[in-house]
């Protein structure tokens, strides 16, 4: 059994690791609107509390956990080029 | 062939109907994918003029099998009212395809939709315009067949012949009117999936539109000729089933697509 020193010397330094929570909006097993309904969201929050209100993050966090990559620039580009199908 | 027979069936003569018919399926089939692929439509014309000229003609020939050779016994017609029964009942669900499309796309829109319905940039139909008149209009026009039903039933010529007429005129404003809708549509069969479900569901039923109504041209003309009589119009109680039938596919298609798909 290495010593007590050893043993803290490994010890990782704490990551918060965090997901989105259940959203019972959402109860299935494809998450899809769960992370379209959040990127949504966060836009239209942005849009009316302006671009540094903090609380307009838990949606990011949201669609970042759930929607893939892929997906989100595919809206970026749409949302700059005025043609995004949701309402924002 | 001699009406004289110890039986109550109908026993057919050759025909080439049947054999010319298919010919002339199997040419507008491949004549349509020909049009498709090289927009030439010579193939599709020749099949179509075949079938249209065989359904004329085999028609034809069975109404003079009715009417005039006295062929369609009673456990005939029954056999023609079953098929007609069986036949509807095929349509029904040929329907019941394009509203589960319909139901499919519209109940839970995806994303790329914007998540609702109509979808994103798709500017509807007022129900309330054109498509409540052709309501009120295939109403009207159930209400005319059936006048033109009970005047046959009573051997009255004249108002059968007005019903019947009315019925046709209604049917011709009907389709008319969704002609004029379509070419003022604010979108295409290709503005996403509410355009493909709008219009094949429409548009099929359109062409039943069109095929009843040639449906009661033949009745209308047969009239005219005197073939109908109090106990001998099976081909109109075909026509006015069909008619009937595209009557009630039109309110469903009302009440789901254009009231409350918009």
């Amino acid at each position: 059994m290495p010593s007590l020193a050893v043993m803290a010397s490994k010890k990782e330094v704490p990551q918060e690791l965090s997901t989105a929570p259940f959203d019972p909006r959402f109860p299935n097993q494809n998450q899809t609107r769960y992370c379209w309904q959040s990127y949504v969201d966060y836009h239209r929050c942005r849009k009316l509390k302006g671009e540094d209100y903090a609380p307009c993050d838990y949606f990011r966090k949201c669609y970042e956990s759930l929607c893939p990559f892929a997906w989100v620039e595919k809206w970026d580009t749409q949302r700059e080029e005025n043609r995004f199908p949701g309402k924002i | 062939m001699t009406n004289h027979m110890n039986h109550t069936f109908h026993m057919v003569n050759q025909s080439p109907w049947p054999l010319i018919g298919a010919m002339g399926a199997m040419i507008t089939l491949t004549g349509t994918i020909k049009w498709f692929h090289q927009y030439e439509q010579t193939l599709m014309s020749i099949g179509m003029i075949t079938m249209i000229m065989t359904t004329i003609q085999w028609w034809r020939d069975i109404t003079r099998e009715g009417t005039y050779q006295g062929l369609h016994t009673s456990k005939v017609t029954k056999g023609l009212r079953w098929g007609m029964i069986l036949f509807i009942t095929s349509e029904v669900f040929f329907f019941v395809s394009f509203f589960w499309a319909f139901f499919h796309s519209s109940l839970s829109p995806t994303n790329e939709l914007g998540s609702m319905w109509p979808p994103t940039g798709i500017q509807v139909f007022n129900p309330l315009q054109i498509p409540l008149l052709n309501t009120a209009i295939l109403l009207s026009s159930g209400v005319t067949i059936t006048w033109a039903h009970h005047s046959i039933l009573e051997n009255n010529y004249n108002q059968g012949l007005q019903g019947l007429f009315m019925t046709v005129i209604l049917g011709l404003y009907f389709t008319a009117l969704q002609a004029y809708e379509y070419m003022e549509s604010p979108f295409t069969i290709a503005d996403s999936v509410y355009g493909a479900t709008f219009f094949v569901a429409t548009g099929f039923h359109g062409l039943h539109v069109i095929i009843g109504t040639t449906f009661l041209i033949t009745c209308l003309m047969r009239h005219l000729t005197l073939h109908f009589s109090s106990n001998h119009h099976m081909g109109f109680e075909a026509a006015a089933w069909y008619w009937h039938f595209v009557d009630v596919v039109w309110l469903f298609l009302y009440i789901s697509i254009y009231w409350w798909g918009s």
